[in-house]
């Protein structure tokens, strides 16, 4: 025995010599915990899952941010803008340091957009219309625009502003003047404004971060001295801690029913709603689906209100409400809340016999995303709803890396795909250009492959509109359209729910006059209040 | 014959082992006839009665969209027994005999027959087979492929370390003394003292395919829904714990009831059998 | 040289021809994964010359033989490259997880041999009467489900209805202990912090226990079985006419001899665990290999299935020579024997 303790310590000194991780000093006190699904990506190039949006509001600063309680934008780091023609000018505050202690200035804002666009990662395609930035002068910045961009603005609080000096003293390996654009540095280590610093981060256990006390608008008492963000919890494990009191806040991934179990045990339910829904994708260019009247059949005969039923947590409190439409209520375009979609299997059975294809003829294929149970259900929905068609089907587990693999081909993309969408920015814009518009064909949010011009018309139109009203005209008729055609199943529109401990009080999840409209948002810890 | 099975009879604990598999085995040949709710093995949804504590008629309560569990767990069974009959059918021919020839023929054929063996044994046998079902289409076939490469190497090395014992003994000396060929001693003079063994083995074996068969499925990676899966409902059924404890409990259990029946009756049958020689 | 020595030299090399038939073994099931690892990794919003660039840098235009011959050439600088999920080098990946996992299989391979061994020594002494049965029904129940169920029995009982143990993770958030070896319970010792070691310990119990139950039924039933055999024996008989007292026959003749197949099992009862792990990891939410194991092969990362996969199978094989020197130590035969082993 003893030979086996000496090999294996042996073996232990060697793996944490090359380990780079230290854990965080806990503070005692004041230590807020919450839990996503793996990976964190810190690098703010490449965020684009909600962990990494979490981690990207608290670490990072934008130039604006949205508005609480109602559309529009505020200035943020900056301190005013205006737009003249194509092009965005924004004055910078002067007060504002990054953690490393350096000021933020212009280049900095010009760095980070170019960082972006070169990289080429997560939601850098939000700035693929942007020409480029140019520092006017050490505080004023400007972005020139390629084309019109009705949703300019509000895609900025997906540009996180990078320490440009931080970064280039730390540049990794690889090709060119930039070397790795500081991506080695930059996915373990914080270089931004954010109110809250990184101390530890590893992208599958936990971030730990603390309250970062040079913090331009200065960090209320009363916030969380200490985040540990905590990765890949499972969800009896996250519904334990919290009864037990050792967790505070749990992902939006938990099932309902779990939720409901912390509810009754008396934990509270925070909310974000109003910029997503939940699509179930057609693939248009597989047999049946190439056919209209086989859509809409589909369409009909899911089962909406069961849909709805599966989701609540509470009597008031659910994981989403009734879709109207494409386009979820609140948003431009969107229908009134009384329309809602109801199951029709007499209207569903008509246009299935007017569909060129026969149910003996095809068995689809029903896929979810095996990282969301909650999907696994609503492939066994579809399949009982679609069985009284008369249509076999077949259920298929895809991890999410496959499925955004498969979707890349349309021939590997599956019959149904089932997701979760919503609107990045929290404008329309980023929930349905990459949908629908036939050149975004065949990324991970859009397996339909659709292809319709009309469709296309009107989401150009609805980002290039100059004013409101405009964009509002585009948007109906594009619900309109994207009804008739039938390129999704428009399932429900989404609220995400957490359960969370009484310790913390978070207003910008509770109270709707507080809340941001933009996912992840409302996670900003320095609005939080912990009460013990 | 008739002794052996008097035999397991007479032992209380044999006597549980012989009727856990009479149950098993009859209830999922049966299963049409004596589950409540047979159609609920497929895509069934019940929304008015889901996520049910067990009740009449849902004695093990029902499952997230509302399927009896009781009924899947019956039409599970079924599933295992096929996957695990298959595999040892397979698997154990195979792996006894690269042992036999290995041990006892030594030199560059046992070199290369262990380090074959080896190759196989050194990945754990659950990582080895989810590699392979990482590769591979989640289908029933596949995983009953899956389990058989990483089944036959465990009865090469258990039969050729007994081969490496047994020829040192004087019986196959004798053997070998009288000229009786290679074949000849292998298969009539080891072989048969190699067979208690690998029939313990076996018989628990039969238990353990079903255990990694369900390990594979609880890590997702084994039959697809809405074929039932023991494993998989487990594993489903944990993200609801503690408070739809049934989920996680009653499939749990099943798996246990199953693999205990086949254990006792194994173990009951190697005394008999190591008895009688 | 001494025969153990050149039993240990030769076993190290075969080891090594072994590892070099894994990672041929391994190598070739990951490349065959179907998709485009490449087109996998970079995620949904990678641009089609990205893609391309990977793959060139992943050297996925050549032949598998080639491939082969990139992933040697690194591994002899000890590179396992970039995980295409984590975007770190898979070194620091399995250095970040093993020692979790190892700790957690080294104790519950303590309490399969210091519990399973035992029970198996006294249920043959007592043959036949309530002891042996009592023993060989816990045992069997220990073989007879897959450690995740034991793992949901255990965790359902012991954490959430008496909440006796911590239902996740190995130390409680409150302490911080400076990694030396990465073994928290050595760790905190070498810290000097008993109160974290107690804590770490607290957390080890369930999914340990959990983890070795099987593999203390297995040991138990073994040992059991191969003393039986070897009390049928005739020179356990001729102990006994010579008035050798009971214990000293269980301990001294049965128990030797019968310890040879017993440890063999238990050697490959280790590499179960290394495997069993990834289950009960899972239920525990246990920061060890298995879960990055597991996650890697879901996603089908190249790079990262092949290092895991690799490395578990190095630690098993260490095991393993372990495991037969001591068979060697006991069992003059082999011991003093020139063949192969």
């Amino acid at each position: 025995m003893k030979r086996i303790t000496t090999t294996m310590a042996a073996a232990a000194v060697t793996a944490t010599a090359l380990s780079v991780i230290d854990p965080a000093a806990a503070l005692a006190g004041g230590v807020l915990r919450l839990d996503e699904v793996a990976v964190g990506e810190l690098d703010p190039g490449k965020a684009s899952d909600y962990a990494d949006s979490i981690l990207m509001f608290n670490v990072y600063d934008t130039l604006v941010l949205p508005k609480q309680g109602g559309p529009g934008h505020v200035s943020h780091l900056a301190e005013s803008w205006e737009s003249e023609g194509n092009s965005y000018t924004f004055k910078l505050r002067s007060d504002v340091k990054f953690q490393s202690g350096n000021p933020m200035t212009a280049e900095d804002v010009v760095f980070s957009l170019d960082r972006m666009k070169a990289l080429g990662a997560g939601l850098s395609y939000l700035f693929a219309g942007v020409e480029n930035a140019e520092a006017l002068d050490e505080h004023t910045v400007r972005f020139n625009l390629k084309q019109p961009y009705a949703p300019f603005v509000a895609s900025l609080v997906r540009l996180p502003i990078v320490d440009k000096k931080t970064v280039m003293a730390n540049l990794g390996d690889g090709d060119g003047e930039m070397k790795d654009w500081g991506q080695a540095y930059l996915s373990a280590n914080g270089a931004g404004t954010g109110a809250y610093k990184v101390t530890a981060h590893n992208p599958q256990e936990e971030t730990v971060m603390e309250k970062n006390a040079g913090y331009f608008l200065g960090v209320a008492d009363a916030a969380p001295d200490t985040v540990r963000l905590r990765y890949g919890l499972e969800a009896a494990t996250v519904r334990t801690l919290i009864a037990q009191g050792e967790h505070d806040i749990s992902s939006q991934w938990l099932p309902p029913e779990v939720i409901k179990a912390l509810a009754a045990g008396g934990a509270q339910l925070l909310t974000e709603s109003g910029t997503g829904a939940f699509y179930v994708k057609m693939n248009t260019t597989k047999a049946p689906m190439d056919d209209v009247h086989c859509r809409l059949a589909f369409s009909l005969a899911f089962d909406y209100e069961a849909a709805v039923k599966m989701i609540a947590v509470t009597d008031d409190i659910s994981q989403g409400s009734a879709a109207t439409g494409a386009i979820p209520v609140g948003m431009f375009g969107a229908n009134s809340p009384d329309q809602i979609l109801k199951r029709d299997l007499d209207a569903a059975k008509a246009h299935l016999a007017e569909c060129k294809y026969k149910p003996e003829d095809f068995t689809l294929e029903l896929s979810w995303i095996a990282e969301v149970p909650l999907e696994e259900r609503f492939a066994l929905l579809m399949q009982a709803n679609f069985a009284e068609l008369g249509v076999k089907s077949e259920i298929k587990k895809l991890p999410w890396a496959l499925f955004a693999e498969q979707v890349s081909k349309p021939e590997n993309t599956p019959h149904i795909s089932q997701l979760f969408v919503n609107a990045v920015t929290g404008d329309p814009d980023t929930l349905l250009y990459g949908q629908y518009h036939s050149t975004t064909a065949g990324t991970w949010q859009s397996p339909e492959y659709l292809n319709d011009a009309e469709v296309d018309q009107y989401l150009e139109a609805g980002r290039t509109a100059a004013d409101d009203a405009g964009r509002q005209a585009a948007y109906a008729a594009l619900n309109k359209r994207l009804m008739e055609i039938a390129a999704s199943v428009y399932g429900y529109d989404r609220q995400s729910v957490f359960a969370a401990s009484n310790r913390v009080k978070v207003p910008a999840m509770s109270d709707p006059s507080k809340a941001f409209g933009l996912d992840g948002m409302g996670f900003s810890f320095r609005l939080m209040e912990m009460t013990e | 014959m008739k002794r052996t099975i008097a035999i397991l009879l007479r032992n209380p604990l044999s006597l549980l082992g012989v009727i856990l598999v009479a149950i098993v085995v009859l209830s999922a040949l049966f299963a049409d006839f004596i589950t409540p709710f047979p159609e609920h093995r497929g895509a069934v949804v019940d929304f008015a009665n889901f996520n049910k504590a067990p009740e009449w008629p849902y004695i093990f309560g029902t499952d997230l969209v509302g399927r009896d569990l009781f009924s899947r767990i019956v039409y599970a069974y079924r599933i295992s027994l096929i996957l695990g009959a298959v595999v040892l059918a397979v698997a154990v021919p195979i792996g006894v005999t690269v042992g036999l020839v290995a041990g006892y023929l030594g030199g560059w054929t046992e070199y290369v027959l262990m380090r074959i063996t080896d190759v196989f044994l050194s990945i754990p046998p659950l990582v080895l087979a989810m590699s392979i079902m990482g590769v591979l289409e989640p289908t029933l076939l596949n995983d009953m492929l899956a389990v058989t490469a990483m089944w036959w190497p465990w009865y090469t090395r258990l039969v050729y370390n007994l081969t490496r014992a047994e020829k040192e003994e004087g019986y196959v000396l004798a053997a070998e003394v009288i000229g009786a060929s290679k074949l000849h001693v292998i298969f009539r003079e080891i072989l048969p003292n190699c067979v208690p063994a690998v029939i313990t083995k076996m018989t628990l074996d039969l238990g353990f395919v079903i255990i990694i068969a369900s390990s594979l499925s609880f890590l997702g990676l084994g039959v697809q829904p809405p074929t039932p899966d023991l494993g998989s409902m487990v594993a489903d059924g944990a993200r609801y714990l503690p408070d739809s404890w049934w989920l996680t409990v009653f499939p749990g259990l099943a798996i246990l009831v199953a693999v205990f029946g086949f254990n006792l009756v194994g173990d009951a049958l190697r005394e008999i059998l190591g008895a009688e020689q | 040289m001494s025969p153990v020595v050149r039993l240990l030299t030769k076993r190290l090399g075969t080891s090594l021809i072994v590892l070099v038939g894994v990672s041929m073994l391994i190598f070739a099931i990951a490349r065959v994964i179907p998709g485009d690892p490449a087109r996998i990794a970079l995620g949904p919003n990678a641009t089609p010359e990205q893609v391309e660039n990977l793959r060139l840098a992943l050297h996925l235009d050549r032949n598998i033989a080639v491939q082969y011959g990139y992933f040697i050439a690194d591994l002899a600088r000890g590179d396992l490259g970039v995980s295409l999920y984590t975007n770190r080098p898979v070194t620091t990946d399995i250095a970040q997880f093993l020692p979790a996992t190892l700790e957690l299989i080294i104790v519950a391979g303590i309490m399969m041999i210091g519990i399973g061994l035992p029970l198996g020594i006294v249920s043959a002494r007592y043959r036949g009467r309530a002891a042996d049965n009592l023993v060989r029904l816990v045992s069997l129940l220990g073989v007879s489900a897959p450690s995740f169920v034991w793992a949901v029995i255990l965790m359902l009982l012991f954490a959430f209805f008496l909440p006796l143990f911590p239902i996740a993770g190995r130390i409680s958030d409150s302490y911080t202990i400076a990694p030396v070896t990465g073994f928290l319970l050595v760790d905190t010792l070498v810290a000097g912090n008993f109160r974290a070691f107690s804590n770490a310990a607290w957390h080890i119990v369930l999914p340990a226990f959990a983890l070795a139950l099987s593999g203390i039924g297995q040991a138990a039933r073994l040992t059991r079985a191969n003393m039986v055999e070897t009390y049928d024996k005739p020179f356990i008989e001729m102990a006994r006419s010579y008035g050798f007292a009971d214990r000293r026959i269980a301990n001294r003749f049965a128990f030797r001899p019968s310890l040879i197949p017993s440890l063999t099992i238990i050697g490959l009862d280790f590499a179960a665990m290394l495997g069993n792990a990834f289950l009960v990891e899972a239920v525990f939410a246990w920061p060890g290999l298995s879960r990055y194991g597991v996650a890697v092969i879901l996603r089908k990362d190249l790079n990262a299935i092949v290092g895991t996969v690799l490395i578990i199978s190095a630690t098993f094989l260490i095991m393993n020579i372990i495991v037969d020197l001591l068979i060697a130590f006991i069992n003059p035969r082999i011991r003093y024997s020139q063949r192969p082993a």
